[in-house]
């Protein structure tokens, strides 16, 4: 739709808009009219609305991540018993190989940036992104990259390196099949989609915001995607080039990572980790501003030490570059490297444990309640606490160089990125779900969700620190009794457990998407105001119309909503109710703007996507292949470049009669 | 469900309802003692336990270790039960919303500054270890480890305080003496390997084009068993390998014995007859020092002609190790190989210098192996799958052996001790 018009104050607006008159562009541009669609399938491919964008990132998101879930359960299938028969060595290698990579890639990295999308600009007070178009295209870039990735899957074999994809086992003497030719070049076409978006979302953060939000009024969230957009920002480049060498490498004869030609295979793992390291807090630091959102929400108090919050959140940010290194070691990088990336990963255990002592103390003297998204934030602090601190033993070096490639670096991670990302995830899903669908998740069914997943995780990755402190390597497609130690507790028990609690953990998640089916199904509406919010993403409609907000709200506080629903009793300093969420958005109502103009919808994001596959199986099987994929792009360009963001009125043969003056200003 | 509801619970029910949440928490807290008191419970005598140094460089990392897992563990305990603590204590019982403080900034700052100070310490220690562990100057024999898809070669280089006067070659086991600073010199003929004996020292990496080291010295003798740990391929865990430690006196017999002559079977045994099938079909790729071919010439490998990453490994006196393959499969039946392992170290010289005999020998394992090499262990093997490496192998292949031809060949290994 291009053009929204304001509703009628006092008239409840339902959740989807009407479709607007049927109205055709007068003109085409590049070579191709408008889309004018507003309901079914083609609103949502041409669409450039931050909100639906967000919904297909999150739905692209939870659909990797159950490839990638059933991907490790077979992993711990195979791993149940001594010298497992589930997978052979091939396919194992395979599947931890996809399993990281679509865990990292293409679950939780656009499950984020399904969030920001849809939460940025509504905690902001914005109408959309400042790059409608350049949103969509990352996302279709996205999806177009995690199909080129698993393509490989039916085309000869997955990549089979190791996500880590270290240098010269990557070579094409060493990797034969074709899979880790799929995987550069879909990472790469996936790496576009980071990269538009971060320097979207930093742009809307820094130049959007609604009037008196100052960046210190910003709510967590958008602060912590905010320093996840600069991390992107800077490291994607980083793998971006190491993948372009390695296609080089593999694809044209280049001989950048091949040994006899002179190079240093620590070239490509300086490199990997140069980036890998900072993906690391891309993947923590969103869902350490969803229970930022969660805890006080909860708690019924603002964050504890918000300032400090927000810095520690940079302060990984920035050491978060300081300390590649400690993933290489047992690299041989000599004492004076190794004792630097020592103490540089000592220190930015600093900030980290600042942000658990703010989100326990921000629960220390208020009201809790225990809504599923509750249970999982605090489940997070927990779980990752205990990452975080196994975390601090790596830091040691010498005792890293007994640690690291053994299971417990496996625990030590997914601590951090399933108790820790994942866990955050969960308590997003459950928290904004009424707001993003208008209907609230099952309680009941989350409960169950959740302790499932507590149990399941901890009993899957709980045994694989005793596991590696005993001496279990990782990457092994099987493991021997003779290395497997006495007693009953032995090694083999402990992987037994673990494999067991891989089946709960994914009862526990299916669990979740059952809940999903259950409350599609459900005809309740969420309430409003379900969780007694804090902050401007509730200060509209459950899902909000297209434009988000009737007005765009003036900020004086941080916690915005909160405090015009509530006000301090002078005596004893508790808060008492002095408006509703309905009496606050019904304020919102009267003072409606008058002319509100959001970016049409455009064919060409998803055009241009659309040439990069074939470009990625034109470099793989043959050229001519890529140079048609190269025209579709340029075509595309060509399209892009010359059709205005905002269709304007003269190019609709009947525009609506009660004339719309252009708005904001949307590139 | 609409939480601000809860307000308007009436007390009763409240009440119950609390004293029932009281009553699963005492059951998760029961749960969760118990699991804690399970996860401490770990298996005896695991061969590549890290908490169980056996050398000085191994306890240099483990003293450096235990105290910070002790105080992570205790940090761990603290937040947890502060997290419990506040989730019985501050639990929705109705009261009303709290005053919206937004912290307290000294407290803030004392809370930074303890967990900082606490790691400069643990980095102050941190820091003599990795210079102590980077040593070289203080080495008293040096070994070359070489890494190579999927099985280690040690290389002894002369070296006369040790009675090495020629270089010596072998595979799967390193033979070190015990009590004595062993310099490990890594590089690897392909991709990264990791050496590791976790009794012994932390990891190091085996990267091709580079030399590595890493000390390794063991307080007795005995057997210590380690693994690849850099992710090296399809059979990654399959490289593995054996650190063994003898006396002194017990390391100089061994030493003399890889370095006597070659003795060749007698004629007219079956042996003799495994010696021309090894003449045959084992000698491009696999040296046996001083064999030589009928006509009286020395037979040399080749490997660099048939197998990508250009060596195999070295089989003179095959029968004095216990493992073969990479240190995959056992020379030794189980019973045999409990007897080694598991002697005291008084005895333990004794018995692994006896070696490998006939009623010893895992002919099992070993007989597969040599009937179809590729099945039993992962690998690049099948000539139909080696355009990218010119049709030169990565691993063995299968070499089609009749069952007599394989009798004779186990004969004949029997007899490279």
């Amino acid at each position: 739709m291009a053009i929204i018009e304001r509703p009628a104050p006092g008239t409840t607006v339902p959740a989807l808009t009407p479709a607007a008159p049927a109205i055709t562009p007068s003109r085409t541009y590049g070579a191709l009219r408008r889309p004018v669609a507003t309901t079914g399938w083609k609103s949502w491919l041409f669409t450039v609305d931050h909100k639906k964008l967000g919904l297909m990132y999150g739905a692209t998101a939870l659909f990797f991540f159950i490839v990638g879930g059933l991907e490790a359960v077979l992993i711990r299938l195979q791993l149940a018993a001594p010298d497992g028969k589930v997978l052979n060595a091939d396919l194992y290698n395979q599947m931890f190989t996809m399993h990281a990579t679509t865990m990292v890639f293409l679950f939780v990295m656009p499950m984020a940036a399904g969030f920001a999308n849809y939460f940025v600009p509504l905690q902001i007070g914005a109408r959309d992104v400042a790059f409608p178009r350049i949103n969509a295209f990352g996302f279709w870039c996205l999806l177009a990259g995690g199909i080129v990735v698993n393509l490989a899957w039916f085309l000869g074999g997955a990549a089979d390196g190791g996500w880590f994809m270290y240098a010269p086992n990557s070579g094409p003497v060493f990797s034969p099949s074709k899979g880790v030719d799929f995987w550069t070049l879909g990472l790469q076409i996936a790496g576009i989609a980071s990269l538009t978006g971060a320097i979207n979302l930093i742009v809307t953060v820094l130049n959007m915001r609604a009037p008196g939000m100052t960046l210190m009024k910003m709510p967590v969230f958008t602060w912590m995607i905010t320093v996840v957009q600069f991390l992107l920002l800077f490291a994607v480049p980083v793998i971006t080039v190491a993948l372009f060498l390695l296609t080089f490498q593999r694809s044209f004869g280049a001989q950048f990572f091949d040994v006899a030609a002179g190079a240093d295979p620590l070239l490509w793992q300086h490199l990997f980790w140069i980036f890998g390291h900072p993906e690391v807090y891309i993947l923590i630091l969103p869902s350490f501003g969803i229970i930022s959102e969660v805890l006080p929400v909860f708690s019924r108090k603002p964050l504890f030490g918000y300032p400090f919050v927000v810095f520690s959140g940079a302060a990984i940010g920035f050491v978060g570059w300081g300390v590649w290194a400690h993933h290489m070691f047992a690299s041989g990088l000599g004492p004076v490297s190794v004792a630097v990336f020592s103490l540089a990963t000592m220190a930015i255990a600093v900030p980290t444990g600042v942000k658990i002592i703010n989100w326990t103390l921000t629960m220390w003297g208020g009201k809790l309640v225990f809504t599923t998204a509750m249970k999982f934030a605090i489940g997070l602090v927990v779980l990752f606490t205990i990452g975080g601190l196994s975390g601090v033993t790596h830091s040691v070096a010498p005792s890293d160089t007994q640690q690291t490639d053994t299971y417990y670096i496996v625990a030590h991670f997914h601590y951090v990125l399933f108790g820790g990302a994942i866990f955050g995830i969960f308590s997003g899903f459950y928290y904004w779900w009424p707001k993003m669908f208008g209907k609230m998740l099952n309680e009941r069914l989350g409960s169950w969700n959740f302790w499932l997943m507590v149990i399941g995780m901890n009993m899957t990755f709980g045994p694989m620190h005793i596991l590696g402190l005993q001496g279990q390597p990782r990457r092994m497609y099987v493991w021997t009794e003779a290395r497997a130690g006495e007693g009953f507790f032995n090694l083999g028990f402990w992987n037994l457990i673990a494999s067991i609690g891989s089946l709960i953990l994914t009862v526990g998640i299916g669990l979740f998407l059952i809940n999903v089916v259950v409350t599609a199904r459900s005809k309740v509406r969420a309430p409003l105001d379900p969780w007694n919010a804090r902050s401007l993403e509730w200060m509209t409609s459950n899902p909000p119309k297209e434009h988000n907000f009737d007005s765009i709200p003036h900020v004086h506080h941080l916690d915005e909503f909160f405090h015009r629903k509530y006000e301090e009793d002078p005596t004893t300093h508790s808060m008492r109710e002095v408006a509703s969420a309905e009496d606050v958005l019904a304020e919102l109502e009267r003072n409606a703007d008058q002319h509100i103009h959001m970016p049409s919808p455009s064919y060409w994001p998803l055009v241009l996507a659309c040439g990069m596959p074939f470009v990625a199986l034109g470099v793989i099987y043959s050229i001519p292949v890529a140079i048609a994929g190269g025209l579709i792009m340029l075509y595309a360009l060509y399209g892009w470049a010359l059709e205005p963001s905002t269709a304007p009125e003269s190019d609709f043969d009947a525009p609506s009669s009660n004339g719309h003056a252009v708005g904001a200003s949307h590139g | 469900m609409n939480h601000r509801s809860s307000n308007e619970t009436p007390a009763v029910g409240r009440l119950s309802v609390a004293r029932v949440k009281a009553r699963r928490f005492g059951q998760c807290a029961l749960v969760a003692t118990g699991a804690i008191a399970l996860l401490g419970s770990c298996a005896t005598n695991a061969p590549q336990d890290t908490w169980q140094p056996k050398g000085p460089n191994a306890k240099m990392i483990d003293d450096l270790q235990q105290p910070v897992f002790a105080v992570a563990g205790i940090i761990g305990i603290i937040v947890s039960v502060a997290v419990a603590y506040v989730i019985w204590r501050y639990k929705d019982r109705g009261q009303p919303i709290p005053e919206q403080t937004h912290g307290k900034p000294a407290l803030e700052i004392t809370l930074t500054v303890i967990p900082a100070l606490i790691l400069a310490v643990v980095g102050v220690f941190t820091f003599r270890v990795i210079f102590d562990l980077a040593r070289t100057d203080d080495t008293q024999l040096v070994i070359n480890v070489t890494g190579q898809q999927w099985w280690w070669e040690y290389d002894y280089p002369v070296q006369n305080e040790w009675g090495i006067t020629q270089p010596i070659i072998s595979s799967g086991q390193l033979v070190m003496p015990a009590g004595t600073k062993v310099l490990l010199r890594e590089t690897s003929r392909d991709v990264i390997h990791s050496y590791w004996i976790p009794a012994l020292n932390g990891k190091r990496d085996a990267v091709p084009g580079r030399i590595h080291t890493l000390r390794l010295e063991a307080d007795e003798p005995g057997i210590y068993a380690g693994q690849c740990t850099e992710f090296c391929g399809l059979s990654h865990a399959n490289m593995r390998m054996e650190a063994v430690a003898l006396s002194k006196e017990d390391f100089a017999r061994w030493i003399a014995n890889q370095q006597a002559a070659y003795q060749a079977p007698a004629e007219g045994t079956l042996a003799k007859e495994g010696e021309a099938v090894f003449l045959n079909q084992c000698v491009r790729c696999h040296q046996v020092d001083g064999l030589k071919r009928p006509d009286g010439t020395l037979a040399i490998a080749a490997p660099d002609e048939n197998v990508w990453s250009g060596a195999a490994p070295n089989l003179t006196k095959l029968m004095t190790r216990n493992t073969f393959a990479g240190a995959m499969f056992d020379l030794l039946r189980d019973a045999c190989r409990d007897d080694v392992w598991k002697a005291d170290s008084a005895e333990f010289g004794v018995k692994y210098l006896a070696g490998v005999d006939e009623a010893c020998l895992n002919v099992n394992d070993l007989r597969a192996w040599l009937r179809n090499a590729p099945e039993v262990k992962p690998m690049y093997a099948n000539p139909a799958l080696l355009t990218e490496t010119n049709g030169k192998y990565r691993g063995m292949p299968n070499l089609g052996l009749s069952e007599s031809d394989i009798d004779k060949l186990v004969a004949y290994l029997l007899t490279l001790k």
